[in-house]
């Protein structure tokens, strides 16, 4: 119950941008909250305080990502511990054995489940908003440069090592759910990937970001 | 707050190119370098005893001929200027990162440097894996994505190796705490993007001059080093503040210095370059050399107080 409502609490210092935004235009879709609702938090307790859909949606991702980063380390406590003083060939086995492992624990893992539909629409609409700002062309640039995208993106895939990863403006940053240490966003072409950094995997990801 | 600069520009080559037989030009460059193997490279340092010696390398892990062209000119003017850190502004390693490309686009053209006990401090690059890199002895990083340390030695500097591809907020906020808490008289911030920059290819990344100028202005920085874009530029100084591109370690982008952005101060766009700095006391040397061991641009300045 106290982890859900700092999730919730997290989710809304990122959603008080849109909220704005969310209440200012009628049309914005409705989230349907028993579908943002997240396996093993229960859903019949109200939360602590009054929350919008937005945060509720961002809230249900994050416990999404939580609950992926204790697989994961689980998984990277059974290898060997990396040191200061590594080789690469060290490291490099590291990488892959870690991404066998959370590729075999989650070999039915499909797009969507982290990047649940309803965070998906959110985050779209907090990635417009920012890209509509004075700043938006720059912003975008910034994230194109050097971002040729790869066809067939998939869940569990390796990133391709001979594409360099977009850079994220700290503009972007600052108005995205904030996440753990194992893991950080990245675009492929103009889809948001969720990238498990230490594994070199792709979690998840949103497709065509930028469409809305 | 302003930067009481005395740069004499040894050389400025941005401009001509005169197209000719490849295989002809390799071949006066063998030449070439097999007649200056012996003859000392016309530095212009001061090379005093107890300055802070160092180089600044980017854009450099390609594995390609010219990459070790260049890291064999680097152990040259090591053996005349004997600096003990490479400070490294990121795409340490292009492509993949596996143990023999740390070996083929690392170890093995930069051996004889490593050899000599000279120690390289990474930043990382859009092109570089945090998690392969910052594990990695060689490169320093102590397991962290960004870093500061302060190198041995008289003088009073401290160095800041930031992650621009991935800004987040914490790290802005690391990054002031450590500026804030640094004595040193010289607080030099090093990363990839480069807040100014002439290149056609990148340019200037407003975003995080809009997140990290203000610091360096608030905290005194002098001189920020970044690479990036595939040149050598010195800029005219911004806000009092001088700003290097070193992006040409192994890379190049020929020609691609637009020098209508009136930013440059001095640049080379022709060759592979790398950059070598002396710090003593208030003031900072420094000298840009090709691969071909020109020093094409040199000078010094005073640093902000």
């Amino acid at each position: 119950m106290a982890g859900r409502c700092r999730l919730i609490v997290m989710a809304m210092g990122v959603s008080l941008s849109l909220m704005s935004c969310a209440c200012s235009r009628s049309s914005s879709p409705p989230v349907d909250q028993a579908k943002a609702a997240v396996p093993g938090t229960g859903t019949s307790t109200p939360p602590a305080q009054p929350v919008n859909e937005d945060a509720k949606a961002l809230a249900a991702f994050l416990d999404r990502v939580n609950q992926y980063v204790l697989v994961h380390q689980k998984l990277e406590n059974t290898l060997p511990k990396l040191s200061k003083e590594s080789t690469p060939q060290q490291v490099d086995a590291h990488q892959r054995a870690l991404s066998k492992l959370i590729q075999d624990a989650r070999k039915d893992a499909k797009q969507a489940e982290i990047f649940t539909p309803e965070s998906q629409v959110v985050i779209k609409k907090l990635i417009a908003k920012i890209f509509s700002g004075p700043d938006g062309a720059g912003l975008k640039a910034s994230v194109m440069d050097e971002n040729p995208g790869v066809p067939n993106l998939k869940v569990n895939d390796r990133y391709p090592d001979e594409i360099p990863v977009s850079t994220i403006p700290p503009q972007l940053l600052e108005g995205l759910p904030k996440l753990p240490e194992e893991m950080e966003y990245r675009f492929v072409g103009d889809d948001l990937i969720l990238m498990d950094t230490h594994a070199h995997i792709i979690a998840d990801f949103i497709p065509n970001t930028f469409t809305k | 707050m302003t930067v009481q600069k005395r740069v004499s520009v040894a050389c400025l080559i941005i401009g001509f190119f005169v197209p000719v037989d490849a295989a002809r030009v390799r071949s006066e460059v063998a030449t070439a370098q097999a007649q200056q193997a012996a003859a000392p490279l016309p530095l212009t340092m001061p090379n005093k005893a107890d300055s802070l010696k160092f180089a600044i390398l980017g854009d450099f892990g390609t594995g390609s001929r010219e990459q070790y062209q260049l890291a064999a000119i680097m152990k040259r003017v090591h053996d005349q200027y004997p600096f003990n850190l490479v400070t490294l502004v990121g795409d340490n390693l292009y492509g993949s990162e596996r143990p023999q490309d740390f070996k083929k686009k690392f170890e093995d053209p930069y051996k004889p440097l490593l050899d000599d006990g000279v120690k390289f401090y990474a930043s990382l690059g859009n092109h570089d894996d945090p998690q392969e890199q910052r594990n990695y002895k060689l490169f320093n990083m102590d397991g962290k994505r960004y870093y500061s340390f302060k190198p041995d030695g008289n003088q009073s500097v401290r160095f800041f190796a930031l992650e621009s591809s991935y800004l987040q907020p914490e790290q802005v906020a690391w990054f002031e705490q450590e500026l804030k808490a640094s004595n040193s008289d010289w607080k030099i911030p090093y990363f990839h993007h480069p807040p100014y920059s002439s290149g056609e290819r990148h340019g200037s990344d407003p975003q995080i001059r809009s997140a990290l100028e203000p610091l360096f202005l608030k905290y005194n920085v002098s001189v920020v080093l970044t690479g990036h874009d595939h040149f050598y530029e010195r800029t005219k100084p911004q806000k009092g503040i001088v700003y290097f591109v070193v992006g040409a370690g192994g890379q190049l982008r020929k020609g691609n210095i637009d020098t209508r952005t009136g930013l440059t101060a001095a640049g080379n766009d022709r060759d592979q370059s790398f950059m070598i700095a002396e710090i003593n006391g208030d003031e900072m040397w420094f000298n840009a050399i090709s691969r071909q061991g020109q020093v094409f641009d040199s000078g010094s300045f005073t640093r902000r107080k």
